[in-house]
Formats: C-alpha cells, structure tokens, sequence
C-alpha cells in the first residue's frame, strides 16, 4: 500500500522535472513566436531603383524584398548588360531600418558622386550610385508587406 | 516577462525537490513493506535551507539583473538541489556540509548580483591569475586530504578544506578572456599566444606530476584549447592540443601508476572487477538496477558505489531516479549550456563573449568528463559534475560561474559584438551536445540493453540487500516437512536450517560464503525469479525495486529415512544415497562429515579450510575408486571390459540433476566415480536394466496454479536387457532376505574405501530401490549394517 503511494509520488516527481523542461520549451517556443511576429510586423519601404544604360535607355525595378543584388549575371535581381559591370557587383539591402549600399568586390568600384564605396553606406531618397558606366537613382515607398505580395515590377520607357 | 519565467521555473524546481523529499521520507517504509517504519525527516533541513536561499537569491537577481536569463538560475538550482538532497539521503553528515557550502554559494551570487557589471575582473587579471598560482604552490606544500589519504589537492584549515584546483579554473578562464580581448583586435600573432600558453603548461605539469590529478589536466587543456580556438579560430590550434594530450595520456599513461589503472579499468574492466574496476562496475550495475523508471529517491542502494556523493553521484542519480531522470538532469545540463552560449554570442564586448563561453564550456566539458567517466563512456576521472557533486570549492566555483553568465546576459538592447567568425562557436556547441549526447545513448546501453545481464553478476551486492528484506523459498522433505526456512523479520530475514546434517546437500546462501548445493540450484525458484507470473515479476519490482517473494520447492528427501542414514554414518567418513530406482527420485542423500550451516558467519573460513571438507557433497561430488564394487555390474553385461562396463552404465556421464555434480570424468580406466553415478547404475540392476533420470526437486509452489511438479533434468537410459539385470542380481540375494547387495573394496595411495551396493530383487512388487554406501575406510560391517538397515526401513515402511 505504502509502495503505491511511493509510486505515485515517484511519478510525480517525473512529471515535475519534465513540467521543468517541458515549460522550459514552451517559453523559449514562445518568445520564438514573438520574435519572429516582431520581424514579421516591421514595415519596410519598397525601393525603386531606376537605372540610366550607356545606351540612354533607361531600366526602372521596384523591390519588396530585403535584399537586392545589382550585376552583369542574368541571375542578379537587377541585371545589367554592360561591359564595365562585374557579374555581382553591388548589393542594396535592408536593415538596421535603412536602406545600404555595399560594393560586392567590383573591378570597377561603385561610387556614390566621386567617392568608391567602401564600407556599406546608408541610401536615403533620391540618391544617385553609379556602377561602370550605368548611373542609378533610388527612390523608397513604404508600403505594408502583409497586404501586397512581393512583386518585381518592370517599366520600359 | 523574464520574472515571471525564472519565478515560474522555481517553482517547479520547488516542487520536485518537495516530492524527492517526501519519497526519502517514506522509504524506509517502502523498504518494510508497512506503515510503522523509522521515517526520514533530516533532510527537510535542506529542503527549506534550500528554498530560503534560492527564493532571496531570486528576488536579487530579478531585481538587479532584471534582464538576466531565466533560465540559467533555476535549472542551476533544481540540479544542486537534486545533488544536495541525494548526498543527505547517502551520508547526512556530508549533507550538512553540503548544504553550508549551498548557503555560502548562494550568498556570495546574492551579494555578485549587487555588482554593476564584472568588467573589473579584466582590470585585476594579473592579481586574479597570480592570486590563484598562489594558492595552487600553497597546495603543493601544505596540501592535504580531508580523509587523510589519498591525493592531496586540499588546502585545509581545521574543519574548512578548499580545493585550489576549482577556483583556478574559473581564473584561468578570467584572464584568458581579457588577455584575449586585449590582444585581439590587433592582429594576433603566435607569440601572443606563448605567454598563456606557459603558464597553462606549468599548471597541467604540476597537476600531472606533482599532485597526479589527471582528470583536473585534461579539463585545464581542454579549456584552455577551446578558449583559443573561440579566439582566433584557427583550426591547427585543435590539432596541436590533440597531439598534446595524446603525448600527456602516454606520458601519463607510462609513468602515473593511478592514470595506467585508470586507463585499463576503463578498456578492460571485466578483467579485474573487485580490484582496479571495482568502481566502475559497481557503477554500471547501479545504473542497471536503476533501468528506465529508477527504485525511487531513497530506494536503491547507490550507496555500495564507492564516492557515491561526490565522483559517481551520477550513478546514484541514475539508480534511484533511473533513465528518465539522467535524460531530465542531462537535458538541464544542456539546457545551462545553451544558454551560456547564447549569453556568449549576444555579449557585448569580446571579453564577455570569450568568458562567457569559457564558463560555458567548464560546466560542459566537466560534466561530460565525469557522466562519461561513471557510463565507462569514457575513462574515470575524479573530477565533480557541476552544482551536483559533494564538494565546497566545486559548488562555490560553480556559481560564480553562474554569476558571470547571470552578468553577461542581462544586456538587453546593447548590439552584440561583431562576429567575425562564427564556426568555433557552432562547433563548440556541436561538441558539448553531442558529448551529452553519447552519455544519454550510453547510460540507455547501460539501464536498458545490458542492464538484465548485469545485474545476475555475483558481485551485485544488491542481492544480498534483497535477501533481507525478501523472503526466500522454503525447502521442503516429501511430507512437506520444513528443511530450510527464514528466521528475522523484514529488513533482517537469514536463511534457517531446520536439519543441520544435510547441509552439504542442501547448501547454503550466505553474504560472505556466496551459495552451495540446493540453495544454488534452485536459486531462481527460491527467489521466486521462475515460477512468478511476469505481471508480478515486474510488478514488485516496481514497487520495491526486488523480486516478489521466494517459492518454496519440495524435494523428494525422506526426513525419517535420511536421519536414519545420518545416525548411522554420523562421525564417519562417507556417504549413503537411497534412490527410487524406477522413478529416479532420491530418498537419502546424506554426506559426511557435515556442518552447522547456522553458524557459517562464524566458522566459515575454517570450514572452507577443513582438511575433511564438509561442505563437498560427497553423494553426488565425491569421486572414488571403483574397485571390487564393479563385479555385478560386469556380470549383468557378460563382460570383464571395464570401459564397456563405464560406458554402458553411464559412468562417463555427469548425472543431470538440479545440483552441483561431479563432473564427468576422462575416459581413462583407473575412473573415478560418484556415489551418484554408482547409485544410477545400481537402479539399473534393480529395475529392468534402465538408469533412471534421477531428481531431488519433485515440485515448487506457485501462487498462481499451486504445487507445480519440476521435470527430471535428463532421461532415463535402456542400459541393459532387464533379464540381464535379474540375472545377474540373483547370485547377490541375502538367504532369508528379501534384496540384495554386494560389498566391495577399493584403495588408492594410502587410503582404503569401503564401497556397498544392493536394491530390491527382481521380483518385487512395490517400489524398486536401490541403495548405495561410501566409506572412506576399511569397515564392510559398518557399509553392511548402514546399507542393509536403510533398505529395510526403506523396504517396510
């Protein structure tokens, strides 16, 4: 009888160690969720990126996502047919809730007015890059990322 | 948020540590199987000890460390809690110091919480490291044990001992950390490395040589690698310290004698299991006994590991709360660990991160050490698992530890320093969970697949325990008449042997002299292993941790008849073997000279040294000369070939019986054979030529279908035609007497023996007998009288 009511106890006292472990998971799980909800919510603004060609055509992509990378490769999310283009010359992503420009090791460097980027550089509306012999202007629109999926946008002009 | 979680975890904490408590509480009562029992209360001084510092320790870290993780606390708590409730149950004396190391621990965290950040420990690293060399030369001179032998890591004053060796690695840790970050954000050159690098040798030198402390070495060089290869994550670092610990366990290896013994109990342990790996399996068969559910705190006997507190607490963890609880306090090691790297990967400065994961890796690579040392995972080092083990220095070390991750994490919205490369920490923490990893599949290995097999060993102590508390089968004559039973009560029970003069027969089960004769053979009858039904089997041994109680079995010994056999042979050499000689079933089994089985504990050793050996059963392991006595058996076969004569009658053969026999003899002429062997072939000639299966154990009770007969062990053999056998008998008859009976001689060196054989005639119409005397002397009257009376009061009842 005694024994039974050790056995219970002895249960219990499982039940109690994996409580601990099992509440354990169910924060950390938990505080997961929250963060990436956080992450989730951010409103980020789109980037439009409008790119003069030596040819004087001129190229006009919109972006949702993070991440945009400029360069010669027809895989680059903008690709750029010029011969003074590496194939992934550039990247502009998003973070640190602003926009960045960093040169992806370029033969040719991208410059920012006549200073070679270096190191990743803040954009802000209306600033001009140029990466070989391709000028390009950015523009920003917030727009909430919930509501439109990510879209790649193309106008010719 | 983070208060609510480290609050809430406490809690629970709390409440295992409450129902832990109220088990050891109860289990002396679990032990006797009844309400009135001795209960354990000590302990609860602990408990509440426990709970006074940990609820204070709370409200400061919440309140100074508001962002602190809150996780690290609590899981730290419920383990040194665990640790410190599992030492009181072992050895209270020890829980007491314990539990004042505990309190001063937590008091030196509570004040810890108070500091503004722990960047001062960067400041001070030259007055830290040499504090702590200092206190290592310190050991080196007045270094002692605080049993008073042994290795000599402690720096004693009077009843207060603190083990250099714990603090320093935590220092060791500190300075690494900030001469790191000093030197870092230049480019770190080799020579850079050199200066720490000496000062650590020197360290591990000493501990090796001087203090032979290997386990401490081998945690030292470990620690010491992974914090340079967090620092500059260069891979040959690993390869270079692995070439050094392999040139430090070869050396160590050649020229330590305890690292050598260490190191061969650990790849071959089966060999020498009561000398140099007397621990380890002692530890194995205490994480056996454990298996998947554990006896229960207070429950098992971890206490027969030597160290149980402090080096295989692990084990008695493992025993008393099985593999489910080693899985939980695994996972809460883990758990530490986790979040000590995750401290270490958001610090804000190198210097945090290098510590934090430096500490990180203490608790990992110590805890792996030593799980890994008690699992036979890897060698045995004497080094303690964090926060669990016995041991001041260890436990205070342990939470200073804590302390600086408590620190180091409770930065909330500070960016992380930058990482320049993350692999080393990805890899460390790879390296730590994989190591605890292997330590959860080897402690299954361990309580689940070999458990069964380790705990039949003879070196299971256990056993012994069990026999106290459980209790044994009776043995029973034919009549139901008690030979052997238990006297004691619960906790006490002894084996009690009503018939003393059939002890070589019946045996005996002792804790020192191990188990003889019946009690041997049908030990798994007697401790109700066979016979049980598996529901009650697993049954009792969830309960109590035991076999249920033992089943009696009756042997096919007549009382009356034997005491006859034993009077008449009584202070003579020799023994008398009345058989069946259809059925095989042994009427008289008598040896001599015999023994007090009752008082064994007391004359054992001199027993076992008697030049008379009477504690061999003579029946069926005594082996003489044949002689004369051969005679009939040659006529029955028409034939003087004495090895036709051995082969037909079976004398080549070990009888199958349920008792320790003579083995069965070469196939030389000069044989010798049993009383046994000789009394089967008599059989033969009493009834119709075949040699009966013989049998001593008829049946055994179950609780389930009652008496249950016991199946012979062999068959019965068609040796001859049984006209043959009548034939041959008939020129043996006794004038006026109804059997008959032939009396032979044999000699051998300097000693005479005297053989006498005889049964029922061919024509008798009740049960056919057969009889045989041994006498280690030259005395036919005597062999004529004993044989020929216990026939006759066989024959007549």
């Amino acid at each position: 009888m005694i024994a039974i009511a050790a056995l219970i106890l002895r249960f219990a006292l499982a039940i109690a160690l994996y409580a601990f472990l099992g509440w354990t998971m169910l924060t950390l799980w938990q505080e997961l969720k929250q963060h990436s909800d956080f992450l989730a919510s951010q409103k980020k603004p789109g980037i439009n990126i409008l790119a003069a060609l030596e040819n004087g055509r001129e190229v006009r992509h919109l972006f949702f996502q993070s991440e945009v990378t400029i360069g010669r490769d027809p895989n680059c999310d903008f690709p750029i047919v010029d011969e003074a283009v590496s194939v992934h010359h550039a990247r502009v992503s998003y973070h640190h809730a602003q926009w960045w420009l960093e040169d992806l090791a370029s033969t040719n460097g991208t410059f920012i007015g006549k200073s070679r980027v270096s190191v990743p550089t803040v954009l802000i509306p209306g600033d001009q890059f140029k990466c070989g012999n391709t000028a390009f202007t950015v523009q920003m629109e917030l727009i909430d990322e919930k509501l439109s999926p990510i879209v790649k946008q193309q106008t010719d002009s | 948020m983070n208060k609510i979680i480290q609050s809430r975890l406490l809690r629970i904490a709390a409440t295992f540590l409450l129902l832990q408590a109220l088990i050891v509480t109860l289990s002396p009562a679990v032990r006797l199987r009844a309400w009135d029992a001795d209960y354990r209360f000590s302990h609860w001084i602990a408990l509440a000890w426990w709970g006074l510092f940990v609820a204070r320790a709370h409200y400061d870290i919440t309140r100074k460390l508001p962002d602190a993780d809150p996780y690290l606390f609590p899981a730290a708590a419920l383990i040194s809690g665990w640790g410190l409730l599992t030492i009181w149950r072992l050895e209270p004396g020890f829980g007491i110091r314990q539990m004042l190391s505990f309190g001063v621990s937590l008091l030196i965290l509570i004040v810890g919480t108070r500091l503004k950040d722990i960047e001062f420990l960067r400041r001070y690293k030259y007055i830290l490291l040499t504090g702590g060399l200092f206190l290592v030369a310190l050991t080196l001179i007045f270094g002692t044990n605080p049993s008073g032998s042994g290795l000599r890591l402690w720096l004693g004053y009077k009843d207060l001992y603190l083990q250099p060796s714990e603090p320093l690695k935590l220092l060791l840790i500190t300075y690494l950390a900030a001469y790191l970050a000093d030197k870092l954000p230049a480019r770190l050159r080799t020579i850079h490395i050199l200066y720490p690098t000496v000062i650590l040798s020197g360290i591990v030198i000493l501990l090796l040589i001087v203090q032979r402390d290997f386990g401490t070495a081998a945690i030292f060089t470990t620690l010491y690698t992974i914090i340079i290869y967090l620092a500059t994550s260069r891979k040959r670092i690993l390869l270079i310290a692995l070439l050094l610990l392999a040139f430090v366990s070869v050396a160590g290896y050649n020229f330590v004698g305890i690292v050598q013994a260490r190191v061969n109990s650990w790849v071959n342990p089966w060999n020498d299991p009561s000398g140099s790996s007397y621990q380890i399996i002692q530890s194995l068969i205490a994480v056996a006994n454990g298996g998947i559910l554990g006896t229960g705190p207070g429950l098992g006997n971890p206490q027969h590991v030597p160290v149980a507190i402090s080096d295989f607490i692990y084990t008695a963890i493992a025993e008393e709360t099985g593999l489910i609880g080693t899985l939980g306090l695994l996972a809460l090691i883990s758990l530490i660990i986790a979040r000590g790297l995750r401290a270490a990967l958001h610090a804000p400065d190198l210097f945090r991160r290098i510590l934090a994961a430096g500490v990180t890796t203490y608790f990992g690579v110590q805890s792996i050490l030593i799980v890994g040392g008690n699992l036979r995972l890897l060698p045995l080092t004497g080094v303690t698992l964090p926060f669990v083990s016995y041991g001041g220095s260890s436990l205070l070390t342990s939470f200073i530890a804590l302390l600086f991750l408590l620190h180091i994490s409770n930065h909330l919205d500070v960016d992380p320093a930058p990482l320049p490369k993350p692999q080393p920490y990805l890899a460390l923490g790879a390296f730590l969970f994989l190591g605890l990893f292997a330590s959860a599949l080897t402690n299954g290995w361990w309580s689940v697949v070999r458990g069964p097999d380790l705990l039949t060993r003879p070196d299971n102590l256990r056993r012994i325990v069990e026999e106290s508390y459980v209790p044994r089968g009776l043995l029973l004559d034919s009549a139901n008449t008690i030979i052997n039973t238990n006297r004691g009560d619960i906790g006490s029970y002894a084996r009690d042997y009503k018939y003393i003069d059939l002890a070589p027969v019946t045996g005996y089960t002792d804790p020192t002299y191990g188990q003889a004769g019946l009690e041997a053979a049908l030990d798994d009858y007697l401790r109700g292993i066979k016979g049980s039904a598996t529901s009650i089997l697993l049954w009792n041994n969830l309960l109590y941790g035991t076999n249920p109680p033992g089943l009696d079995v009756r042997l096919s010994i007549d009382l009356y008849l034997q005491s006859r056999a034993d009077e008449m042979l009584a202070g003579k050499s020799g023994a008398a073997i009345l058989l069946n000689a259809q059925s095989g079933e042994i009427l008289v089994m008598a040896s001599h000279p015999t023994f007090n089985p009752n008082l064994l504990a007391e004359s054992g050793s001199n027993l076992l040294a008697d030049p008379d050996k009477p504690l061999i059963n003579r029946a069926a392991q005594g082996q003489y000369p044949t002689g004369s006595i051969m005679l009939p058996f040659m006529q029955a076969l028409k034939d003087d070939d004495p090895i036709k004569v051995y082969m037909t009658f079976g004398f080549y053969e070990a009888p199958q019986i349920q008792l320790p026999a003579a083995p069965a003899p070469g196939n030389e002429s000069a044989l010798r054979v049993s009383p046994l062997q000789v009394a089967l072939a008599t059989a033969a000639l009493s009834a119709d030529g075949t040699i009966p299966a013989p049998r001593i154990a008829m049946a055994v009770n179950t609780p389930g279908a009652g008496w249950i007969p016991l199946p012979a062990l062999g068959n019965s053999i068609e040796a001859i035609q049984a006209s043959a056998a009548g034939e041959a008998v008939i020129s043996y008859l006794v004038e006026d007497q109804s059997y008959w009976r032939h009396i032979g001689g044999a000699r051998e060196g300097g000693s005479s023996f005297t053989w006498f054989i005889g049964g029922t005639p061919p024509n008798w119409q009740a049960t056919p007998l057969a009889i045989v005397v041994i006498l280690e002397e030259d005395n036919a009257r005597l062999a004529e009288r004993i044989g020929q009376e216990l026939l006759i009061d066989a024959m007549h009842p």
